[in-house]
């Protein structure tokens, strides 16, 4: 069996070899060998997971291959080897699925991008860096994937770089994550030093059995989730994911919300043995993502563009994800992880799909009434809304409402409370979309109306089986609460931690204080998307829903004192971007200037001078160089009294 | 009837006298040698310098080494030297300048060594003997094909090289066609 | 005076100045050879006079000597010789309008 397992990341890489070479001559069938490679290896990681999950592999233990010796250095090892256990198994299942659907769904989206090839080459070694990323079995390897992943997003955030915006955000990306793989890089060199391995496991059986200090425990935590934080755009490098939405929608859908972005959840979920071991940093960890996700939110309230709604709703999702990680609740993250990987990867191909109905318009002011126009496309965003809502009994309500039982439970009272608002917060901005987009009178350019048509094939039919585990994921591997399916996996991963950690939880009792909590959160969303309704309007006539979209009473809300200052500041996203200018563009471009002014100054001064000086005299000295032999026969000449001078005074005086 | 060590009435020694006057001599002609703007008549007062000089070896008692003198200086170098005088003379050349620009500098060079030369003699005590000593040519001749025999041989080579490398190097170019040039 | 070592050293000295100056001065190339004979004769006296002064030098001072007259000898045929050919292909003695060797 587990020889299966390097088949997962290979395929894809043969893919993107085989369509990165000989992509330009493959014309338009350049998707099918990308395609392929990657429903092939959907399937071979169907096998591995369930296998995984299905504690195939032994109970709590994973399966592990090693290739080879990856580093083979004097008292240093770094093996290329791969480690299958149910969390790997989960993630694969998103990765895969999704990846593999929103290949499909590209094939319909850049049919008619002269760079296709190239667009499904970088999809697949993606799939590869991701692959690796989640497969890894020791923090090197996952290094490179993690790398790699932030590679693809940097080449794919550019896709089209004659656009200088794109250009633009795949740079910032790129230098914003760089930032936290700093934070990760730090960490291996620290984990290395100290204990002297970088094997996951073997590293995660020397914490437990001690092997390592507490202040090591907590700065190698600090510094894996510094890691995380910039590549799951955690508060405060969040500000190059709004930004990433510049490249293809699949793109974003795939990477920027889906699967790159779980990798720093799924790096602090691997790494629970460390954290469980560092209570302080879970706290910020918990703070951080909590703090995040209301953060994100209430930029997403204001924000026209539909996709930097759902990035913004992605960074706070993330948020709650980390709030969950921080509050111990390694389950539930990891479950809201899995289903909204998939809502949310519904919800981006979605809006692609409206976008590429209303002719490549991202305004949410331009649309409106489009539900009828793209019927499948509606419904199907209708579901993810919904989901991510948090409204019983979809996949959203069931991951959210244990994250938040969660918090409660642990006593991290705080992160329950905010992370209560977020939801509210949440369900009213997705109907906010919802309302903009779908209801209410079309405010899209006549000329434009008039070609409204549907997806093709390729594209609906990936966001109809998203929508499937977007709705039924929840009851699927999360019902019943706190016992599901997912639980029952994912025990053995995360049992030790949550052992040490000396934490017990009630279980789940539904006629009591989870049930009371899930029934108050639901009460909050159903208030919320009501008041998304009276705002922005709603049209379900199957259901006997009609409100008119009311825009005078929005300015009339946004203006009231003290929601007015709330307004703006969301609006400009709470003015990062311009911090950031101020502090690294303005101030450190002052900096450097004056650096550079040293630099041409003062160094550059001092070398030329030397070289100006020493160019000057030869160019004076030369004159001394006659060429006349008598002029250098006298030279002699003197050196001989000097010399005989020195003798007269020094010997014989 | 023979002639006494030192001049009757004076007394002072003959051959004061003489080294006096060889010495004068000597350094007068040295002089002309370096000054006279003729350079025919340079060649001519070296011949000069060269022959008291050979006196001076006579004063030192050294008869072998003065006809050495006498016959590799005046009799080969110096008529070696006047006919390179006369392969390089030019009508105009007396004419123009004599001296270098450096001059000044040249005289008080030689002054300088002059007189660090002459401190130095005179600031030193040398193993002298106090008196002449005569230098017998049959010793030399001994200490030469004996003692000395390998430099004597090398020399000889040295002049063997030295006339092949003057013939090659005065020799007058033949270009192909068999005309001087 | 003649019979004291310090007068013929001295006299060496003041010819050997003399030669220098020739040589440092004078701008004709037959002119600096005959200057370098004054010299090399300078030194020869030096030789000469120590060996008649200094028992412990006698004869090897006369046969030193004899080596540095052919020595010279040998000096003064290739000397003269390449002055020839310098001033066959510059068509001037003058040793200060040599200047292939400047810049």
């Amino acid at each position: 069996m587990t020889y299966l397992i390097p088949l997962i990341p290979l395929l894809p890489l043969a893919g993107f070899v085989v369509t990165g070479l000989l992509g330009r001559q493959m014309g338009r069938e350049s998707h099918q060998i990308a395609v392929w490679a990657v429903a092939a290896s959907w399937a071979v990681a169907m096998v591995v997971a369930f296998a995984a999950l299905a504690h195939g592999f032994g109970i709590g233990d994973g399966a592990g291959i090693t290739l080879w010796n990856w580093i083979p250095a004097l008292g240093f090892k770094a093996e290329m080897g791969f480690y299958v256990d149910a969390l790997t198994g989960c993630l694969l299942i998103v990765v895969t699925t999704i990846g593999m659907l929103v290949h499909i769904y590209s094939i319909g989206y850049m049919a008619h991008d002269p760079g296709k090839w190239r667009f499904f080459a970088y999809l697949n070694l993606f799939m590869f860096s991701m692959l690796l990323l989640v497969l890894a079995d020791n923090f090197l390897l996952v290094f490179a994937g993690w790398e790699l992943v932030g590679l693809c997003s940097y080449l794919l955030i550019g896709f089209w770089y004659p656009r200088r915006s794109a250009a633009v955000a795949a740079k910032k990306a790129f230098l914003v994550n760089r930032i936290g793989d700093m934070g990760f890089a730090l960490a291996i060199m620290a984990i290395w030093t100290q204990l002297g391995t970088l094997n996951m496991q073997a590293v995660f059986k020397l914490v437990e059995g001690g092997g390592l200090s507490s202040t090591w425990i907590a700065v190698v935590a600090l510094l894996l989730f510094c890691g995380a934080v910039g590549k799951s755009a955690q508060f405060p490098l969040h500000v190059w994911l709004p930004d990433a939405m510049e490249g293809p929608t699949p793109v974003s859908a795939l990477i920027h919300a889906a699967t790159m972005v779980n990798a720093g959840v799924y790096l602090v979920a691997r790494c629970n043995p460390i954290f469980g071991a560092a209570p302080g940093v879970m706290v910020v960890v918990a703070a951080i993502g909590i703090f995040t996700a209301v953060l994100a939110a209430s930029i997403a309230f204001t924000q026209t563009d539909i996709k930097r709604v759902l990035a913004y709703s992605t960074i706070s999702q993330l948020g709650y994800m980390f709030a969950a990680l921080g509050v111990g609740a390694w389950t539930a993250a990891i479950f809201h992880l899995m289903s909204h990987g998939f809502f949310k990867g519904l919800l981006f191909l979605g809006s692609g799909s409206v976008i590429h109905a209303v002719g490549d318009e991202q305004d949410m002011r331009k649309m409106g009434g489009l539900a009828r126009k793209i019927p499948i496309t509606y419904v199907t965003m209708l579901i993810g809304s919904v989901a991510i809502a948090g409204v019983p009994p979809l996949a959203g309500f069931f991951s959210k409402d244990e994250i938040l039982g969660g918090a409660f439970k642990s006593g991290f009272l705080w992160v329950w409370a905010i992370g209560f608002v977020v939801a509210g917060m949440t369900a009213f901005y997705m109907f906010r979309l919802m309302g903009m987009t779908f209801w209410g009178p079309s405010h899209v350019d006549p000329e434009v109306e008039q070609h409204i048509h549907e997806s093709p094939t390729t594209m609906t039919r990936p966001l109809i089986l998203l929508a499937i585990p977007a709705a039924a994921l929840g009851l699927l591997i999360g019902f019943p609460p706190e016992s599901g399916l997912l639980h029952q996996w994912l025990a053995p991963v995360f049992e030790a931690t949550i052992a040490a950690g000396g934490r017990t939880e009630a279980a789940y009792s539904f006629f009591g204080i989870d049930g009371g909590l899930a029934i108050v959160t639901t009460g909050l969303v159903a208030i919320a998307i009501i008041a998304a309704w009276r705002l922005f309007g709603v049209d379900m006539p199957a259901i006997g829903l009609h409100a008119e979209p009311r825009p005078d009473q929005v300015r009339e809300v946004s203006a009231r004192r003290g929601l007015d200052f709330l307004y703006r500041g969301s609006a400009a996203k709470w003015w990062f971007d311009d911090l950031n200018n101020l502090l690294f563009v303005v101030w450190g471009g002052r900096l450097a200037g004056a650096v550079w002014w040293f630099d041409r100054v003062v160094i550059d001064g001092t070398v030329n001078g030397v070289g100006t000086v020493t160019t000057q005299a030869g160019l004076r000295l030369r004159r001394v160089q006659t060429g006349h032999v008598q002029n250098y026969a006298l030279g002699i000449a003197i050196g001989l009294i000097a010399m005989a001078l020195g003798y007269f005074l020094i010997a014989v005086r | 009837m023979p002639i006494g060590d030192s001049i009757p009435l004076i007394g002072i020694r003959w051959d004061d006298v003489l080294f006096v006057a060889l010495a004068a001599t000597l350094l007068v002609s040295a002089l002309l040698v370096v000054t006279l703007r003729d350079i025919i008549r340079c060649g001519l007062a070296l011949i000069a310098s060269f022959a008291s000089l050979a006196g001076i070896y006579v004063l030192l008692g050294n008869p072998l080494v003065a006809a050495t003198q006498v016959l590799v200086y005046i009799g080969a170098i110096s008529v070696l030297v006047l006919f390179a005088i006369m392969l390089t003379q030019t009508k105009n050349a007396p004419a123009r300048l004599v001296f270098q620009t450096q001059t000044l500098a040249a005289a008080v060079a030689a002054v300088v060594i002059a007189v660090v030369i002459t401190a130095t003699v005179l600031a030193t005590t040398w193993p002298s003997a106090g008196q002449r000593l005569w230098t017998s040519t049959t010793d030399v001749a001994h200490l030469l094909f004996h003692d000395y025999v390998l430099p004597f041989e090398v020399v000889s080579v040295l002049l063997t090289a030295a006339v092949i490398g003057g013939v090659y190097l005065a020799r007058r170019e033949i270009s192909k066609d068999g005309e001087n040039r | 005076m003649s019979g004291s070592l310090d007068s013929y050293l001295v006299l060496s000295g003041l010819l050997f100045a003399i030669g220098t100056f020739g040589f440092l001065a004078r701008r004709n190339a037959i002119s600096m050879l005959m200057s370098i004979e004054l010299m090399l004769n300078a030194v020869n006296l030096t030789v000469v006079a120590f060996g008649a002064f200094v028992p412990a030098l006698k004869t090897h001072a006369a046969v030193i000597a004899l080596l540095v007259i052919a020595v010279a000898a040998a000096e003064a045929t290739v000397g003269l010789a390449l002055v020839m050919a310098i001033y066959r292909n510059r068509k001037t003695p003058l040793v200060d309008e040599y200047d292939s060797m400047s810049e």
